[in-house]
């Protein structure tokens, strides 16, 4: 269904050339350039670091957990790992990984030419990592959503640094998102109805991070008057409520989720054409879904705890309904998807990448763990089996792991030889595609048979019951996977930085012919 | 065993929709990627498909509501007989605990006032209500056997109830929110008593109406 404007929307062919931006890049340079591909690169790589140390924390943690009884690892230890692993994997990685493939993108998709106030990124990357050194130093075992009372009483002497952590981190992301919302507006000048996809969605994801993020910052500030007994907002046993922090929290908490989803989404819907050779399927339908999910990411939150006393009658009605309805936005996307992959013949040039594997598995991710959602917003099954059962977890490392995190290797695999001049090795690309299907979907999968037998999250030890720890054994050999698959990742991607295929002057040909065995990729 | 929330019937229809609507969607993916046939779709068909998922989102509402409704009337039929001088046997409920929450374990008040750590006493079939209260942090509440989890908020009493099992047994009761290092043994034991105690310990069964 061709649109007269579609070719405009698609933001034309790729334009940037193949060059080895990082063999050409001084420490100085990575550091301090205002150049958005140094500082998309800047964040991409502190990213995929982040990543390695969250996911070491997972293998640590999970190793504990793969026997019931405790091993090598005491409820403290384990607690510290299981916060940072959270904190870094949503903080340092799901979020900051997409938003920098999009900073790469958006100058060239946009034709703004430019990262406009790139020195803006340039702080928000900045003061994250600052957040990052804190937290690691003040070393948290409440979780990554440090719910008072309890995160008030536990921690160390050094915890203050902690919650002043959690307040960088919500500077940082308002930053980001006032870049990413400025760029889409610069953008929109141009006229709506031509901006690329990828237009629309970093304005959606400026207004989700622009309109959250403060009150993060402010249940950061509060949290630490609150220990340093200034205040009491947060604690019943001197006069708070936890009611203050949950509708606080979570007013941040809800969008917080879609901060990863939207760009990686947005990276969907500008590589996909590309490699397609082809518009989306309908334009329309893909802004209509990212409007509506961006007003109903504001409303949904009180599902986030849903079961305590105070969410009843009209309210907790209400966010079912609401929180059903995000079902809408999300299949608008998916529909869109596979219609625009089912139109027309699929070239081989894509069907032989790796990115385009990438692509489809994560769409499947997001299916998997999208659709059991349906049971998640019922206020009747979350009150039985959902609630703060491993079912969530599955449920959002599905979506993260399983759909953010493979868009963003997807997206990394197609930028490389833009950054580096060079190809990735196929070969190692594919076993690390295999590896991580496996993983991801062994774990994910186990997570929600946990799920669906009680077995609660945040533990360190639990009962030997065959249901429970068959399962768990299992779960551990996929998250070993999953780190196997991410060494092959890093390895094929650092070798081949200087011992790769030299890219040719269009990596990403479009053919629909399998006899091209000279285009590159190449198996 | 009657479930607390009654939700046999309606939580398997919801997973079996659930599947379903996975298996669609998985396998209009797999046809779009690896079927030779192509299907340019008209835009009316994403109109037919939202319109699916309106009903679906209907249909979930409605019978979610239908069934929690339906477990909160029984509070309302406690609250009614509350303040009143009434018989035993005509109380809503077989039997009344008062549970307290705390850094890490549960106590089971009697209506005696025995109280007991980390074990509820119960018969066979019995209607329970527990009145749980936290004076300490957030901590969960949750009875795999009876299908039924409530957050208890420091300073906010509330009530759960349940329909015990039929089979004498030890089941399992446990706190399913981080309330700090010891969560993990945060756990107690609905014991239900009979003629023929078993020592076995279970998580307990799916919940059903059988």
């Amino acid at each position: 269904m061709a649109h007269e404007l579609d070719i405009e929307r698609m933001g034309g062919r790729p334009h940037w050339t193949p060059e080895d931006v990082i063999g050409n890049m001084s420490l100085k340079t990575l550091m301090f350039s205002n150049d958005y591909r140094h500082i998309a690169l800047k964040g991409i790589l502190t990213s995929l670091v982040m990543l390695a140390l969250g996911g070491t924390f997972a293998i640590i943690f999970r190793t504990e957990l793969a026997l019931p009884d405790i091993q090598f690892l005491s409820a403290r230890p384990y607690m510290s790992l299981m916060t940072l692993h959270g904190m870094f994997m949503v903080f340092g990685f799901v979020i900051p990984i997409v938003i920098s493939i999009c900073y790469y993108m958006m100058p060239k998709v946009l034709g703004t030419e430019r990262l406009i106030w790139a020195s803006g990124a340039q702080w928000s990357y900045w003061t994250l990592i600052a957040g990052a050194v804190l937290l690691i130093i003040s070393r948290p075992d409440f979780t990554w959503t440090f719910y008072p009372p309890m995160s008030l009483r536990v921690g160390g002497g050094l915890i203050w640094m902690g919650y002043l952590a959690i307040v960088m981190v919500a500077i940082s992301e308002f930053l980001a998102g006032a870049v990413l919302l400025k760029n889409a507006l610069e953008a929109a000048k141009k006229g709506w109805k031509t901006m690329p996809l990828m237009g629309w969605a970093m304005a959606a994801e400026g207004v989700l991070l622009v309109g959250s993020t403060p009150m993060l910052g402010v249940v950061g500030a509060v949290m630490l008057t609150d220990w340093l007994e200034v205040t009491a907002l947060f604690d019943p046993a001197r006069g708070g409520s936890v009611m203050t922090f949950m509708f606080s929290f979570w007013f941040y908490g809800h969008p917080a989720v879609y901060l990863p989803l939207v760009p990686a989404i947005a990276i969907l819907y500008t590589v996909l054409p590309w490699i397609l050779g082809r518009p989306m399927w309908s334009y329309m339908s893909a802004v209509t879904a990212f409007i509506l999910l961006t007003v109903l990411s504001f409303v949904v939150y009180p599902h986030h705890f849903q079961p305590a006393f105070s969410v009843s009658g009209w309210l907790q009605r209400t966010t079912q309904i609401l929180t059903l309805l995000i079902f809408i936005p999300s299949t608008l996307h998916v529909f869109n998807w596979i219609a625009t992959l089912w139109s027309d013949p699929i070239p081989a040039s894509a069907r032989r990448s790796v990115v385009f594997k990438f692509f489809i598995s994560a769409i499947a991710f997001l299916i998997y763990g999208g659709v059991t959602a349906y049971l998640n917003a019922q206020i009747s099954v979350d009150s039985n089996f959902i609630h703060n059962t491993y079912w969530i977890p599955a449920h959002f490392h599905a979506m993260f792991m399983g759909f953010v995190g493979q868009m963003a290797v997807a997206g990394i695999y197609y930028l490389y030889p833009y950054f580096t001049g060079r190809m990735y090795n196929q070969a190692m690309a594919n076993t690390h595609f295999w590896l991580w299907q496996v993983g991801i979907f062994t774990k994910v999968t186990m997570m929600f048979a946990l799920g669906y037998a009680y077995f609660p999250r945040w533990v360190v030890d639990y009962l030997d019951l065959p249901e429970w720890s068959s399962s768990q054994l299992v779960l551990t050999g996929g998250a070993y996977l999953i780190g196997l698959g991410f060494i092959v990742f890093v390895f094929n991607v650092a070798w081949s930085a200087r011992s790769g295929q030299i890219s040719p002057a269009d990596p990403w040909p479009v053919e629909h012919e399998d006899a091209a065995a000279s285009a590159v990729p190449a198996e | 065993m009657e479930n607390a929330l009654g939700l046999m019937g309606g939580q398997a229809t919801m997973i079996a929709i659930t599947v379903f609507v996975m298996i669609l969607g998985l396998g209009a993916l797999l046809a779009a990627v690896f079927w030779p046939k192509r299907w340019r779709m008209k835009y009316r068909m994403e109109v037919i498909f939202v319109g699916l998922l309106a009903a679906m989102v209907y249909y979930a509402d409605w019978k979610s509501t239908e069934i929690y409704t339906a477990y909160q009337k029984d509070f309302r039929a406690e609250q009614a007989v509350s303040g009143q001088v009434v018989e035993k046997d005509d109380k809503a409920f077989d039997r009344t605990l008062t549970v307290v929450s705390f850094q890490w374990g549960f106590a089971f008040l009697t209506e005696d006032n025995e109280i007991s750590r980390n074990a509820a006493v119960v018969k066979p079939n019995e209607k329970v209500l527990f009145n749980i209260l936290s004076n300490d942090v957030i901590h969960g509440f949750n009875i795999p056997v009876a299908g039924i989890t409530a957050e208890i908020d420091p300073g906010e009493p509330r009530q759960v109830w349940i329909r015990a099992p039929q089979k004498p047994g030890k089941y399992l009761i446990q706190c399913v929110n981080y309330c700090g290092v010891g969560h993990a043994q945060m756990k107690a034991w609905l014991v239900v008593e009979g003629e023929v105690p078993t020592a076995k310990m279970t998580v307990g069964e799916k919940s059903n109406g059988a």
